[in-house]
């Protein structure tokens, strides 16, 4: 060995040496609490709940614990059944219809709340409503509503019409559980896309304005694409938050009549609460994360560079 | 100065050790059982009269203490297996009827044949809540209380159509046509996308001969095509769809059904409501057939924990058992007695409930159409319910793919 490697390598153990000695713990102690949540509250039920999908776990099985490890058979009886693309076109119509009117109802509704006008704030704390409402009281208001002898029945009969029973037709109900589920979710994408105007100078408009930009042209070339970030984050938020729908449906429909209603999420609580296959229900639920992972990607594509 | 702090903290906790064990000791030296019961009973009456027996037992046998674990209605059986899993099972579970068979096939419930037959009143149990909980010549559990389905009718409504209360499908249907006048609709029953659908079908499907496992045959279809045409006639709510049972009820209490279907449960919150009311025995197809109703209601069973605890447990059903004491919780259940002389005198008191306790007679389990597998096959029938009944399909064509689908189901190992 040279003496320059001699003096290298004695220089390599001094330097890193010492400063190993005084290796600094604390950041990581401050992350520990939160890598354990994470661990114990995210990273263990999903693994959990994935390897589970791989084992025949039925109510036979379950308890003593031997759920044999039997492959994809559980997804295979998953896709088998037409139930379950009942579930996923269902999933997807509802996600795209929401979300769209949602955030075009909160576009628009966060526009008209740039003007100054009268009982302002009143309204906005209004606007809040649907969103700070247990969703099990708007649930069951929407299926009040709904109802052959309710409001928006009523509404039809006084127009001339004969009432139609959303929630027990296979043509309305998804359509009138996507409607609650407009009404619930708009003051989430009102309130952020609110937030975000508020952020963009005062002076672009002017400017923009004395360049002789009428109002649309400044909302579609100004408005539109500065928010561009909050909005995708909006939508992507949106997506997730709305896949994950379970407890509206469950209540207005319970994912009736005849299946035709049920999302994901309430197709895999019935497979694994009600027949207590719970293999297939994690097989399910699976694949409905992989389903939000593409609707996602969707998303992050629009995502500006 | 730091060491002598450490030696006092070393001390402290060595005294705070000693006391702790000290303690343990004590209360381990007193041997007293805890009975963990869970069930999902919610009702006032209810809650009232299980603390009411809780409080006599305790005083009656000192050395076990009862522990009420409420959840609810849909998650029972999930959550006894999950507890089963971990190895912290209850003592005892109060099941719903038609679930019993299946959770003992998942081998969590101990086998009480023997216990049971000291029981004085297991020779007087009607044959459908006993074969609810008997697979293989094994009991599981003892039946609470039974309830099944019967109908209400509108007094009023039934008089000013001149009509009498029917006794056939073909006088139903003809009391329903006649009573049917906006916003009334003559019959009200739950074809829900739960069990309820299922529950209330069962009625006309088992009075006309006809079987879960056997859908395609004549006797199904007929008894589901009775339901499409009161539906597709107008003489029920296309509602009825999304009705769970209480919706039923405040349709009927509320004015807007002549008839309805429905259990003994009901009785207060219909009298409570001034509708003037009578209740006869489920219609039948023919004149002279027998009503063959489902049965409702939970069972104790003994889950299966340490001999200790499983002795105590069977102490407590026993004490609930005990006839006097079981009318009584009968009574405040509104439930009928699954003991056929403690149901005989509650129909002596109770008028109202002759129409359910001349029925428990012939009254089926639900199990006993498939068994362990019944919570499955109903499932997919009431897919068949609903598909028929929203107009979907015809009622033939939704019972043969159902019928299809419970062929997998039992054809499964």
């Amino acid at each position: 060995m040279s003496e320059s490697q001699m003096t290298n390598l004695v220089s390599f153990s001094e330097g890193y040496g010492s400063q190993r000695s005084r290796f600094n713990f604390s950041p990581y102690v401050f992350v520990l609490p939160c890598a354990l949540f994470a661990a114990a509250l995210l990273f263990y039920p999903v693994v959990s709940s994935l390897a589970l999908s791989f084992r025949q776990a039925t109510v036979d099985t379950f308890v003593s614990g031997d759920m044999p490890f039997n492959g994809l058979t559980q997804y295979q009886a998953a896709i088998g059944d037409p139930v379950f693309w009942r579930a996923v076109i269902n999933t997807v119509l509802f996600t795209v219809f929401s979300i769209v009117f949602q955030f075009t109802i909160g576009f628009l509704l966060a526009l008209l709340f740039q003007f100054e006008f009268p009982l302002k704030s009143f309204c906005l704390a209004l606007l809040l409503i649907p969103w700070v409402l247990p969703l099990l009281t708007s649930a069951n208001i929407f299926k009040g509503l709904f109802n052959e002898a309710g409001l928006i029945n009523q509404l039809l009969h006084l127009a001339g019409n004969r009432p139609i029973p959303w929630l027990a037709d296979r043509q309305f109900a998804l359509p009138a559980t996507i409607v609650a589920n407009i009404w619930v979710g708009f003051p989430f994408n009102f309130v952020l896309l609110y937030a975000g105007m508020r952020n963009i100078p005062v002076e672009l408009y002017e400017a923009a304005k004395l360049d002789g930009a009428d109002y649309w042209r400044r909302v579609f070339q100004i408005t539109l694409p500065i928010l561009k970030p909050v909005s995708v984050s909006v939508l992507m938020l949106g997506t997730v938050y709305t896949v994950k729908v379970f407890d509206l449906v469950w209540i207005m429909t319970g994912g009736g009549p005849a299946n035709s209603t049920h999302l994901l999420s309430t197709y895999a609580y019935q497979v694994g609460f009600s027949i207590l296959n719970f293999g297939e229900a994690a097989a399910i639920a699976t694949l409905m994360v992989l389903l939000l992972l593409i609707l996602n990607l969707f998303q992050l594509l629009m995502k500006p560079r | 100065m730091r060491q002598v702090r450490v030696a006092k903290f070393r001390r402290a906790s060595l005294a705070i050790a000693t006391l702790a064990l000290l303690t343990l000791g004590a209360s381990s030296g007193y041997t007293e059982t805890t009975v963990e019961v869970i069930h999902y009973f919610n009702v006032e009456g209810q809650v009232q009269a299980l603390a009411d027996i809780q409080k006599d037992f305790e005083k009656a046998n000192p050395d076990i203490k009862i522990k009420y674990t409420y959840v609810p209605f849909g998650e029972l059986v999930s959550r006894t297996l999950q507890m089963a899993a971990v190895h912290k099972a209850p003592a005892i579970a109060a099941i719903d009827n038609p679930d019993v068979l299946r959770v003992a096939k998942s081998n969590i419930l101990e086998d009480i044949s023997q216990e049971v037959n000291k029981l004085p009143i297991w020779s007087d149990i009607y044959p459908g809540p006993k074969k609810a909980v008997t697979a293989d010549g094994k009991a599981y559990g003892v039946p609470i209380g039974s309830n099944s389905l019967a109908l209400y009718y509108n007094k009023k409504m039934l008089s000013e159509a001149g009509v009498e209360p029917p006794k056939t499908w073909q006088q139903l249907s003809d009391v329903a046509t006649k009573t049917t006048k906006s916003p009334v609709y003559g019959i009200a029953f739950s074809a829900v996308n739960t069990e309820e659908s299922t529950w209330q079908w069962e009625p006309f499907l088992w009075s006309n001969g006809g079987s879960l496992v056997d859908l395609t045959s004549s006797n199904a279809v007929a008894a589901l095509q009775l339901w499409v045409d009161w539906v597709s006639k107008g003489l029920a709510s296309k509602d009825a769809l999304n009705w769970e049972q209480g919706d039923v009820a405040s349709q009927f209490t509320g004015g807007r059904a002549a008839t309805m279907v429905m259990g003994p449960w009901m009785l207060d919150a219909v009298k409570k409501s001034g509708v003037d009311f009578g209740i006869v025995p489920i219609p039948v197809p023919k004149e002279g057939a027998k009503p063959v109703v489902p049965l409702g209601g939970e069972c104790w069973c003994v889950l299966k924990t340490n001999s200790q605890v499983e002795a105590a447990a069977m102490k407590f059903i026993s004490f609930t058992e005990e006839p006097e004491r079981l009318r009584k919780l009968c009574d405040t259940f509104n439930y009928i007695s699954s003991v056929k002389n403690i149901a005989k005198q509650q129909g002596e008191s109770n008028p109202q409930l002759v129409p359910f306790v001349e029925q428990m007679d012939t009254a089926k389990a639900r199990s006993e159409d498939g068994g362990a597998k019944y919570p499955e096959i109903s499932l997919a029938t009431r897919t068949a319910i609903q598909r028929a009944v929203s107009g979907q399909a015809p009622a033939d064509q939704a019972l043969k793919e159902s019928a299809a689908k419970i062929n997998s189901i039992l054809s499964k190992n």
